[in-house]
């Protein structure tokens, strides 16, 4: 299997809040970095630009006290007061230049910290309504400027989230295809994606097809890990909790990809203690590969190449679970 | 004519997980702007937002001749009922939300409009095995039947949805919600039927309107508008412009028509006094095309089933 490393989202110890309601109580950065340096299994941290980068050398120590490394620099171009009609794709230029320079920013302290990786999910740029946006003119602004950014330092990788919905009943960058589509139109190789797992089931995909497309461009960089009830929304739960199958399949191919970034814990511990769901997220990741290994990842593959079928794929798979007293096996 | 309320709270700062928009502003301020809404009647209020001073807010009801839809009791709280409090496993809390919703039932009595509309959000559950949902209902039960016997003058309108902020609702739907009602034979539970809500649960709204009235529990009515995929609380018609006319035109047919709408229309980055008014307005403008409706000509059309003649009639309105 390869090589899990866990990280988590350090914006999600702190307080919360949805349309509705606020969980958790507001948490320092000092607070937020030693419960995950307490959380089972985290070696790894993302933090959100600016917001959390205010004080470097304070932050440089708490990281080295609790021996955390800064995996990402999480940026943030969605805040209402300068970005209320988009981002990368926002008509006004100031809010543009505002957005790209934020990521530059980000982009040097990755590489001050030795993340050399920012993540950004374009939120700001959408739309609610028919005949809101000329597509056309806004889609040629989110490229140019995804492209000034991933420009601007080859040796720091950007990670583009793509999330079908959300504050916008549309977002620009909705799925999978339209994040290779803005790779390729950038044509630069530091600029990929970051795989929210989450994201994709609500944008009705396997994950483990993103992963395997994204991989074939070279573009897959970082993901994040979570799951959801399937019905569009992004609940930001505990992996594996609803789609275990798919993400055993999710496993399997990171695998096959030979995957080597990190595994960014992406969940919402709403009323849990932050800790304790961060560290069984972790735990369900590691025990679903191992599970893979003692199912037998090579005989999987072999299905596959004999052509799938998905009888057998299940009777192979399903051989973990207790055996029946009447069973017999296909293979 | 149905008359128009807004939701008070949709008329001050709004936030979601990512964003906060619009300023936070004062009870008063709430009223100046419903003023300024074109073809606003009154208001929908918010409990216990509004009601931290009820002298103030009878003054400003006096002051600007508003009516009042409901009540709308708020059954989450920051810092509190996480896990539901209708269906919370412990005691304390359900007994709590109970005593909470009766003082507002007395306002309702007070204020004349006699009806509570509250949406259960933390009612439900996000994960498999997480709730025993027998129990669920039977605490449901318990503590709904309690609260409507305390003044059975007093209607409560259970605004049911599918999700958000929970995985799943435990009243995510019509047919849901008339069971439940019906499994606590209180006559004055009952629901709100929020177009944007049924929509998002894949119903047709008039077919929820017409199951609902069957039971008799079509209690009240939210307009707002989606894409089918989320709750986005858009103007009404911006997407499902034949679905809202049908709406209205079996609204009529089921007597309710001498009532309220109520509107949960999210501005985010518009200007919440003009979002509302084009809600006002393009609810009277779907209202005009549902008047061309010739209803015998449209029982006649309902009677044949024939979409080949009904879609071409319809068509033919505009």
């Amino acid at each position: 299997m390869f090589n899990l490393r866990f990280s988590a989202n350090a914006g999600f110890y702190g307080l919360r809040r949805d349309r509705f309601t606020q969980y958790q109580p507001p948490r320092s950065l000092e607070e937020r970095i030693s419960l995950i340096a307490r959380t089972q299994g985290i070696k790894g941290v993302e933090l959100k630009y600016p917001a959390d980068f205010a004080d470097l050398p304070l932050l440089q120590t708490l990281l080295a006290d609790h021996d955390l490394m800064l995996v990402a620099v999480n940026v943030d171009i969605k805040d209402a007061q300068h970005f209320l009609h988009g981002a990368l794709s926002a008509p006004d230029p100031a809010a543009r230049r505002y957005a790209v320079t934020l990521l530059q920013e980000g982009m040097d302290i990755a590489a001050e910290l030795g993340a050399n990786l920012v993540t950004t999910c374009p939120l700001a740029d959408g739309y609610d309504y028919p005949f809101q946006l000329d597509y056309s003119t806004t889609w040629g602004r989110f490229i140019d400027s995804a492209h000034e950014v991933a420009a601007y330092r080859s040796d720091v990788r950007f990670c583009l989230e793509y999330q079908p919905h959300e504050p916008h009943a549309h977002i620009l960058l909705n799925n999978v295809g339209k994040v290779l589509h803005v790779c390729a139109s950038v044509g630069l190789p530091n600029i990929g994606a970051n795989l929210d797992i989450g994201h994709a089931f609500a944008a009705l995909e396997a994950p483990a097809e993103a992963a395997a497309l994204l991989a074939s461009q070279n573009r897959l960089f970082y993901t994040h890990t979570n799951d959801n009830t399937g019905d569009g929304g992004d609940s930001d739960m505990i992996s594996g909790s609803v789609h275990f199958w798919h993400w055993l399949e999710l496993l399997f191919t990171l695998d096959r990809l030979g995957y080597d970034g990190w595994l960014g814990g992406d969940i919402v511990p709403k009323q849990m203690d932050p800790v304790a769901a961060y560290s069984t997220n972790s735990l369900m990741v590691q025990r679903m590969a191992a599970l893979l290994e003692q199912i037998g990842t090579e005989k999987i593959a072999a299905l596959q190449a004999k052509g799938g079928n998905p009888a057998e794929m299940f009777d192979l798979l399903s051989s973990f679970m207790p055996k029946l007293v009447t069973e017999t096996t296909l293979i | 004519m149905n008359k128009l309320a807004i939701i008070s709270a949709f008329l001050g700062g709004q936030k979601n997980r990512y964003m906060v928009y619009q300023d936070e502003c004062s009870l008063a301020e709430k009223f100046a702007r419903v003023a300024r809404i074109q073809g606003a009647d009154g208001l929908e209020l918010c409990y216990p937002a509004d009601f931290e001073n009820p002298n103030e807010l009878k003054g400003l009801l006096e002051q600007y001749k508003l009516g009042v839809s409901a009540i709308n009791f708020r059954s989450r709280r920051t810092g509190k009922w996480l896990r539901g409090s209708f269906v919370s496993e412990q005691k304390s809390e359900r007994a709590e939300v109970v005593d909470d919703l009766r003082r507002t039932m007395d306002f309702a009595a007070e204020l004349g409009c006699n009806r509570i509309t509250t949406c259960p959000l933390n009612e439900g559950a996000d994960t498999p095995f997480e709730m025993d949902y027998v129990r669920a209902y039977d605490y449901a039960v318990e503590t709904f039947s309690a609260a409507c016997a305390h003044n059975r003058a007093v209607r409560i309108c259970i605004e049911y949805k599918k999700n958000d902020p929970m995985g799943r609702c435990l009243l995510g739907t019509a047919g849901e919600t008339a069971a439940f009602a019906q499994i606590t034979g209180a006559e004055n539970l009952g629901a709100t039927l929020d177009i944007g809500h049924a929509l998002y649960a894949e119903e047709r709204p008039a077919q929820s309107a017409a199951l609902l009235a069957k039971a008799n529990r079509l209690f009240y009515v939210h307009l707002n508008d989606n894409d089918g995929r989320a709750d986005w609380d858009l103007l009404p018609g911006a997407f499902h412009t034949w679905e809202f006319v049908e709406l209205f035109y079996t609204l009529r047919k089921l007597g309710y028509d001498d009532d309220w709408y109520g509107y949960d229309v999210v501005s985010k980055e518009l200007d919440i006094v003009e979002n509302l008014t084009a809600a006002m307005t393009l609810t009277r403008k779907l209202e005009e095309i549902t008047d061309r409706i010739d209803p015998a000509i449209m029982d006649d059309l309902q009677t044949q089933r024939n979409s080949a003649r009904t879609l071409p009639y319809l068509y033919s309105l505009l």
